[in-house]
């Protein structure tokens, strides 16, 4: 699991440098509401109702505010994840940002582009050229072939037959869908059906790609190659990506930062390692707690300054390497290790001080998760 | 006497009432069964209404509407068919609107009649076997060959029993109703799938015109078009559009919302939309349509014979009033043979389409298709050019096996030796006299002692308990119709065999409905027997019950139970298998018997569907009843037939209109379960 983790490290680099031109963020989503209900759109401009819970406001308006006042920006190049239980409005604002769902209040921004204000035409263009969608159940076109399905986009763009068809087959061989092209999906199984989803979303070149849970419907196995693939592909070609689900593991995996949401709000956002490390409140505490912590937290986190001869001996690790990288090289020199950015010593970590992160002790955990678990220390065990 | 209606009211309660004390018996001492029953409002005024009817019958001895309340009818509808006879070829609204429509239907019926003679039974026979094999794929594989197979085999035996040239105009009839309403269909369907305006509009048009008899549609196009093949074809277009609209409407609002969000999120707009996701997902759906509008077009084409529309129809009904039951049987037949092969081939092509979603795309396949539809196309142009020059316009005498004396022998016999006669059991003749004389007679006597007013009160107790303040309103309502047009001792005649059929067809529709969701070994049997019996036009059930217990009122009972029969199995099964499996696997845990299931578990939860099924039995019983008219059924039913054939509008259509009375009156009484459900 480490290498995947530094893989998306490394690929985020790469695209820093790719879209190194573009500037600003990819999209900017500000006081975004979505409400439900009659007369929706008093909600957000009354302050009043913003303090009460879900279940009030529906006593007291009948309206359910699916997104309540959510901010967020997604970086160029960088896999952005919504995670939430089911209910929490992570569907909702997600197709808030093509206006599938049309949003109830706030601004919303495409590379400085108003999203809000776009005509049908203009958003139509948007949705042809710039954004497209991977769906938790795939929305394929059962009467059409794989080729066919995957070039949809494109024949909606108005492409011409052969030019479309040609560039849908790249697609399908991309996404490791080889031969099966004259397939139908319902010949496919659910992992190939949503290799077709994504080939098809692919095909019209977005600048972001927009997935809505789209491995939730997968048996665990095939969820977990589907991730090596975004990886894969995102390692490729930097785009932009905004991922919705509902799965911890899934979202500490892909994403270079996570939105985590409740209730319709975005409890927070941050890193996985600042997520993991240092909670924002109890249901976010709550929410981490059977995270493998050394799997996410790095050496940074763990370090503690150079006592004496320290400095000069020890293998020198990266300060992002993540805990379990260092506690492997620990077991094996029997030495701590040196902490080492562009030259520079930042600090030391050794056995006791990677223990307390996989412990739980370390600063910023909760006083009261501090005993380690039973399933912690099996962890440790096992590396 | 008014027993079946007393019945049918507690059949709608029961199940909770006897059930509830039985399942709660520890809360503290709970009220006796009777005393909940009487408890109860609604049952209490069921009750007291009941009263009402027996103690005033029995009382007043005579119920027939008061002459005060009517109105002569009669004068003013034939002033208006003297207007019409007068002024059919002169009026501007025949010259400029409705000529028009009746040349385009005559023209298209002999364009067509003429093409398939021109091809002579030869090109018929071929290009016919072709499309069905090429709607069933094309190919070598089992389906496509025993399509067509199935088409070979029904065009040769309907020559062979002489019938060819009435099957042929049924065909040419056939195939010009079956394009249009398709189409009219398919045009609603798309514009109400599309819009919830019109969805609103047409929903309530559709539901009212499932419930009106197949012949209703007859009358008013008489009226205005005159008996003829013009009147025949538009009623059956009309008569037949609804299920293709209704399912295409329902295909478009079904198809997979994902399906639809991803080309919304492609950035389709709403036409492209439209063309490359929602028809195509909804092909499924107008396959099934398609093939329930040919099904009634067929059993109107044949119905249609009534107002001269010819062809296969015509020989059935005038056989039949000829009492030539081999030649009716014959016809019949040929019929039976067409309904059967019109539905396999539209049942393999929807087939196919399913297919089409598991198979991978292959260009051979592909092109193969297109060079044999242009092949068919190409030998339906050769035939027509050369047809009857090579092989005859005509079936070949010596290819012709006669049966009909052979049936009349048989008939003969059986009347003879079992129709009455028989030691101890008597024979089909006397059951068929006796279920008259200890049933029908004493129901219709019954219903017609009773007084008007003591039976619209019952109407409305059971339209309230049953539905709403609405379904008792619409009853009084059609029953006073059916008064104030002095048709009400008729009406009771026809109501009276309209209850007998409907108990007697509840009861072993049910019955066997249990025994198919039970035994997995009945259900095999009757499931293909069900599918034909669900295609075969009205008029073909006439035939044999006329063989079995002559001309009266009981044979068109009994036709009228095996019309409806199936409908009513077939929803009753259906909704018994569909019970939730977690319950019948928790009364199997807890070790019920099979019994106890059934009466436990399965016909409670069941009970929606069952009343479905009661609900579609009604509508049905009642248009058979009616046609049973022809057969001796009298009442109504033969006030519009010979309305109909006679062109005499004057008593045609208030019986007809009475008769939809009735039909609206039994379904709102029978409906707002239905309705629930539906919900």
């Amino acid at each position: 699991m480490s290498e995947t983790a530094e893989a998306t490290a490394a690929g985020e680099h790469e695209n820093a440098h790719e879209h190194g031109d573009q500037a600003g963020p990819a999209i900017s989503v500000r006081n975004l509401w979505k409400v439900f209900g009659p007369k929706a759109d008093r909600i957000p401009r009354d302050a009043s109702y913003a303090e009460l819970s879900q279940s009030e406001l529906r006593e007291r308006t009948g309206c359910t505010a699916a997104v309540r006042d959510v901010s967020f920006d997604v970086h160029q190049g960088e896999v952005f994840v919504v995670m939430g239980l089911s209910g929490s409005g992570k569907s909702t604002l997600v197709r808030c940002l093509t206006r599938l769902i049309e949003p109830t209040a706030g601004s919303l921004e495409f590379n400085g582009e108003d999203v809000i204000g776009m005509g049908a035409d203009a958003l139509r263009e948007l949705r042809r050229h710039r954004a497209s969608m991977v769906f938790q159940n795939f929305g394929l076109l059962p009467h059409r072939t794989v080729v066919d399905n995957v070039a949809y986009g494109l024949e909606i763009q108005g492409m011409a037959k052969a030019e479309r068809r040609e560039r849908a087959a790249e697609m399908v061989a991309k996404v490791g869908l080889d031969g099966l092209g004259e397939r139908r999906p319902g010949q496919l199984s659910g992992g190939q059906q949503q290799r077709v989803g994504l080939a098809r979303a692919l095909a019209v070149d977005p600048e972001v790609l927009l997935f809505d849970e789209p491995f939730s419907a997968l048996d665990p196995l095939i969820r977990r190659d589907m991730q090596e693939e975004v990886i894969r592909l995102h390692r490729e070609e930097g785009r932009t990506m905004v991922f919705i689900t509902h799965d911890l593991s899934e979202a500490l995996r892909l994403g270079d930062r996570i939105a985590l949401m409740r209730d319709g709000e975005v409890v927070q956002l941050g890193t996985p390692e600042e997520i993991v490390a240092n909670p924002a409140d109890d249901y976010v505490r709550d929410f981490v707690r059977d995270v493998p912590r050394e799997q996410v937290i790095s050496v940074r986190r763990a370090m503690r300054p150079a006592e004496g001869a320290e400095a000069k001996t020890g293998t020198e690790v990266a300060p992002d390497t993540l805990v379990s990288t260092a506690i492997e090289t620990v077991a094996r020199t029997g030495e701590h290790c040196r902490v080492v950015e562009d030259g520079r010593l930042l600090g030391v970590v050794d056995h006791a001080s990677l223990l307390i992160v996989v412990a739980g002790l370390d600063k910023d955990a909760d006083p009261e998760d501090a005993a380690p678990e039973d399933g912690t220390e099996r962890e440790v065990a096992a590396v | 006497m008014s027993s079946p209606t007393l019945t049918k009211g507690e059949a709608a309660n029961p199940a909770p009432s006897s059930k509830e004390p039985a399942e709660a018996p520890q809360e503290a001492a709970p009220p006796s069964a009777l005393a909940r029953f009487l408890g109860n409002p609604k049952t209490l005024a069921l009750l007291v209404a009941a009263l009402v009817v027996v103690v005033s019958a029995l009382v007043t001895g005579d119920g027939t509407w008061p002459r005060s309340l009517t109105a002569d009818v009669e004068s003013p509808l034939n002033d208006l068919d003297n207007w019409l006879v007068d002024n059919r070829d002169s009026h501007w609204i025949f010259l400029y609107f409705l000529l028009h429509i009746s040349n385009f239907a005559q023209a298209a019926y002999d364009t067509l009649l003429s093409l398939l003679e021109s091809m002579s039974y030869v090109g018929v026979i071929v290009v016919g076997t072709l499309i069905a094999w090429a709607a069933g794929g094309a190919d070598r594989s089992r389906r496509a060959l025993r399509t067509g197979g199935t088409a070979l085999a029904v065009f040769v035996v309907c020559g062979a029993l002489d019938v060819w040239e009435p099957t042929m105009e049924t065909l040419a009839l056939m195939i010009v109703s079956i394009i249009l309403s398709a189409l009219l269909g398919a045009l609603l369907g798309l514009a109400s799938g599309v819009s919830d305006r019109f969805e609103k509009i047409l929903r309530p048009v559709f539901d009212t015109m499932q419930v009106m008899p197949a012949f209703a549609y007859l009358l008013p196009l008489v009226l205005m078009f005159d008996i003829g093949v013009p009147s025949a074809l538009i009623a059956t277009v009309i008569y037949a559009a609804p299920p293709m609209a209704r399912l295409t409407s329902l295909g478009l609002r079904q198809a997979d919302p994902t399906a639809l969000e991803a080309a919304t999120s492609l950035g389709a707009d709403s036409r492209q939309r439209l063309l490359t996701a929602r028809l195509p997902l909804a092909r499924k759906q107008m396959m099934l349509g398609l093939n329930q509008t040919i099904m009634m077009c067929l059993s109107m084409v044949v119905l249609a014979s009534l107002i001269g529309a010819g062809g296969l129809g015509s020989e059935v009904y005038e056989a039949l009033g000829a009492l030539k039951i081999g030649d009716a049987l014959v016809a019949g037949v040929a019929v039976v043979l067409l309904a059967v092969l019109l539905d396999r081939t539209t049942a393999a092509a929807g087939e196919r389409l399913d297919d089409v979603a598991t198979t991978s795309f292959s260009r051979a396949a592909a092109q193969l298709r297109l060079a044999v539809w242009g092949g068919i196309a190409a030998l339906t142009a050769v035939f027509a050019a050369v047809g009857t020059a090579v092989a005859g316009d005509e079936w070949p005498e010596n290819w012709v096996v006669d049966f009909t004396n052979s049936i009349d022998t048989a008939v003969n016999w059986f009347t003879d030796h079992l129709g009455s006669g028989i030691p101890l059991l008597g024979g089909t003749i006397t059951w068929a006299e006796g279920f008259t004389e200890i049933v029908l007679n004493p129901l219709r006597n019954g219903l017609q002692t009773t007084p008007w007013w003591a039976l619209a009160l019952l109407v409305a107790v059971i339209g309230w308990i049953v539905g709403t303040w609405r379904a008792a309103l619409t009853g009084v309502v059609c029953l006073a119709l059916i008064g104030w047009m002095r048709l009400w001792d008729v009406a009771m005649d026809t109501l009276s065999q309209v209850l007998a059929g409907l108990v007697l067809t509840v009861v072993v529709g049910v019955l066997v409905g249990v025994l198919c969701a039970r035994v997995e070994r009945v259900d095999k049997i009757m499931r293909p027997v069900l599918d034909t019996m669900q295609t075969m036009p009205q008029f073909v059930y006439l035939i044999p019950v006329i063989a079995l217990v002559g001309q009266n009122r009981t044979g068109g009972i009994l036709a009228a139970v095996v019309y409806a029969a199936p409908a009513v199995i077939r929803i009753t099964a259906q909704g018994l298998r569909h019970v939730d499996p977690a319950a019948m696997e928790a009364s199997n845990s807890l070790g019920a018997t099979g019994m106890q299931q059934l009466f436990g578990v399965q016909l409670p939860l069941a009970r929606k569907s069952i009343l479905v099924a009661l609900n579609q039995g009604v509508v049905l019983v009642l248009s058979m009843v009616v046609i049973a008219g022809l057969i001796g059924g009298g009442a109504l039913g033969y006030m519009v037939v010979r309305g109909l054939s006679k062109g005499d509008l004057s008593q045609g259509f208030p019986a007809g209109i009475a008769i939809v009375c009735l039909g609206i009156m039994l379904d709102r009484l029978s409906q707002p379960a239905a309705k629930r459900s539906r919900d």
